[in-house]
């Protein structure tokens, strides 16, 4: 039963997949045997992340892709055809958090909504949109969307993360509804606060420095969405669709406030 | 076939609680697959036959295990005794606690509800209490539940039953955040119209509410198997408190 988890042969598109929680997935997905289309607006990083699955026995191919452009999607989604044959499963894990992301709402431009809402979901709308033919016709695939706990609940001043990721949630619900019929599904990993590079640069002060808030007493790594991913890009997740898949050390059970607030009251009379 | 060692369970201890259903012996067996030693314990002495036979049939080492009520703390108690005669600590406790019941609301005696809400619900926090001390001692635990997509859903006759699911995964996320600290993670697994059968597809949709599951098929135990180990697994360290569903996408749906 559990060979399902295998990716052997397996040909994965992820966006973002040269830092942060995109190069975790990778090392976890090669290690499982999938081979590699890794995107990424910056050639470097990508360039090294293949260079990675390669020496671990598998095949990749760094592409550099700019997710708002539709030019660029599709180029990504038919120089992988072209490469590997196939593209079984879709990560939409590129995602954009500005600078100074938490900002009064008379404060924000039309360019800064526009710049996010185009990395976090235009950008997995026209690469699902380009995968969706292909794995239509071949009967088989899946789309797996790297959403936030901001995509559910609301941040202090953040607007544009949280609209955006919201919408990435709903777009993997309208995604496996009218895919299902092709043998496509859609899930969405939700992650909770887990430090990378670029939260260390862009979001700064608004996230949590420990864990003292979450429930389990302590931040998530990269590394704790790899089974998860390799999980919902493998066969074993087949009859899960539309759905919401969390890591979050139980933030979104509690929620920040409530953790350590331990209530003793007696029943009453 | 190269497979992630994040979901090997070698060398845990895992008990299955089941109260009905079909699923249990398939559960018992991914969970033996990916290495652990299942210690099984059965409301009916069909349920449990029907696990170890399963787990025998596949040559699998196991606990064997025990028929109780675990919706009285004699049974929980006798339950527990039984585990004990190994002498080992336990990592895992798997909750399969959806015993089904339909009928008209108007209709539903006092005794019928308290039944169901003590089947379902009372044992789950009876065993998970005894269990769970074990684990907080240790701190060390993995808990899943299984529950029914009725827990988010509405259903015509499944008032009962819907009210026990949903108690299940509320007491899954609040118990998660209280024992978050004592590294124990505590999750639900959701499933939606299922069976044990191999039923042919033309067959089973033949029925309306296989057509309107988007995946157009009812759900096999199989199919959450491989879920069902990564939840109990070490490396599920992050995930906690929260309901995975795998339901041919009805949660989705309109």
């Amino acid at each position: 039963m559990l060979d399902k988890l295998s990716l052997d042969g397996k040909t994965v598109i992820i966006t973002g997949g040269g830092t942060g929680l995109g190069l975790a997935m990778v090392r976890a997905l090669a290690r499982a045997g999938a081979n590699l289309a890794i995107a990424g607006r910056r050639q470097g990083p990508i360039d090294d992340a293949a260079a990675e699955v390669v020496a671990l026995g598998r095949d990749a191919i760094a592409i550099s892709t700019d997710v708002t452009d539709s030019t660029q999607v599709e180029r990504l989604v038919t120089t992988t055809i072209t490469h590997f044959g196939q593209v079984d499963v879709l990560i939409n894990n590129a995602g954009a958090v500005q600078e100074n992301v938490s900002k009064p709402l008379w404060d924000i431009t039309d360019d800064e909504w526009h710049m996010v809402m185009n990395v976090n979901l235009t950008g997995p709308f026209y690469c699902s949109r380009a995968v969706s033919k292909p794995m239509s016709e071949q009967g088989h695939g899946k789309i797996v969307n790297v959403a936030s706990g901001f995509g559910l609940r609301a941040g202090r001043d953040i607007y544009m993360y949280c609209c955006s990721k919201g919408g990435l949630i709903q777009l993997t619900r309208v995604l496996s509804f009218n895919l299902a019929r092709y043998g496509v599904t859609a899930n969405t990993i939700v992650p909770g606060f887990i430090p990378t590079s670029s939260t260390e640069s862009d979001i700064r002060g608004t996230l949590p420095r420990s864990g003292d808030f979450l429930p389990i007493g302590k931040l998530g790594t990269p590394e704790d969405l790899g089974p998860i991913a390799v999980f919902l890009s493998s066969e074993a997740s087949d009859y899960m669709t539309g759905e919401m898949f969390f890591a979050d050390g139980g933030g979104l059970a509690a929620g920040l406030g409530p953790t350590g607030h331990a209530p003793l009251v007696a029943l009453e009379p | 076939m190269p497979l992630l060692p994040e979901y090997d369970l070698s060398g845990k201890v895992a008990i299955l609680a089941t109260t009905g259903g079909d699923q249990a012996p398939h559960l018992a067996l991914a969970l033996s697959e990916a290495g652990a030693l299942v210690f099984t314990i059965a409301r009916r002495q069909s349920h449990l036959t029907a696990v170890l036979q399963a787990l025998e049939g596949s040559s699998f080492a196991n606990r064997g295990g025990v028929v109780a009520d675990l919706a009285t703390t004699q049974g929980t108690s006798l339950a527990m005794e039984a585990f004990d005669h190994h002498d080992s600590p336990v990592d895992i406790l798997v909750n399969d606690v959806q015993s089904m019941f339909a009928k008209p609301f108007d209709e539903i005696t006092m005794e019928e509800w308290d039944e169901v809400q003590s089947r379902n619900l009372k044992s789950t926090f009876l065993l998970t209490q005894a269990v769970g001390r074990r684990m907080v001692d240790k701190q060390y635990g993995r808990i899943v539940n299984l529950v029914s997509g009725l827990a988010e859903r509405g259903m015509i006759n499944t008032s009962a039953f819907s009210a026990s699911q949903a108690g299940l995964l509320s007491l899954t996320r609040s118990l998660a955040v209280e024992w978050g600290r004592h590294n124990i993670r505590v999750n639900a697994l959701g499933t939606g119209w299922t069976t044990a059968e191999d039923i042919p597809l033309e067959v089973q949709q033949e029925e309306l509410l296989v057509r309107y599951t988007p995946l157009h098929r009812k759900g096999h135990p199989r199919d959450i198997a491989p879920l069902l180990v990564y939840l109990c697994s070490e490396s599920c360290d992050y995930t906690t408190g929260q309901a995975v569903y795998v339901d041919g996408g009805l949660n989705a749906h309109p």
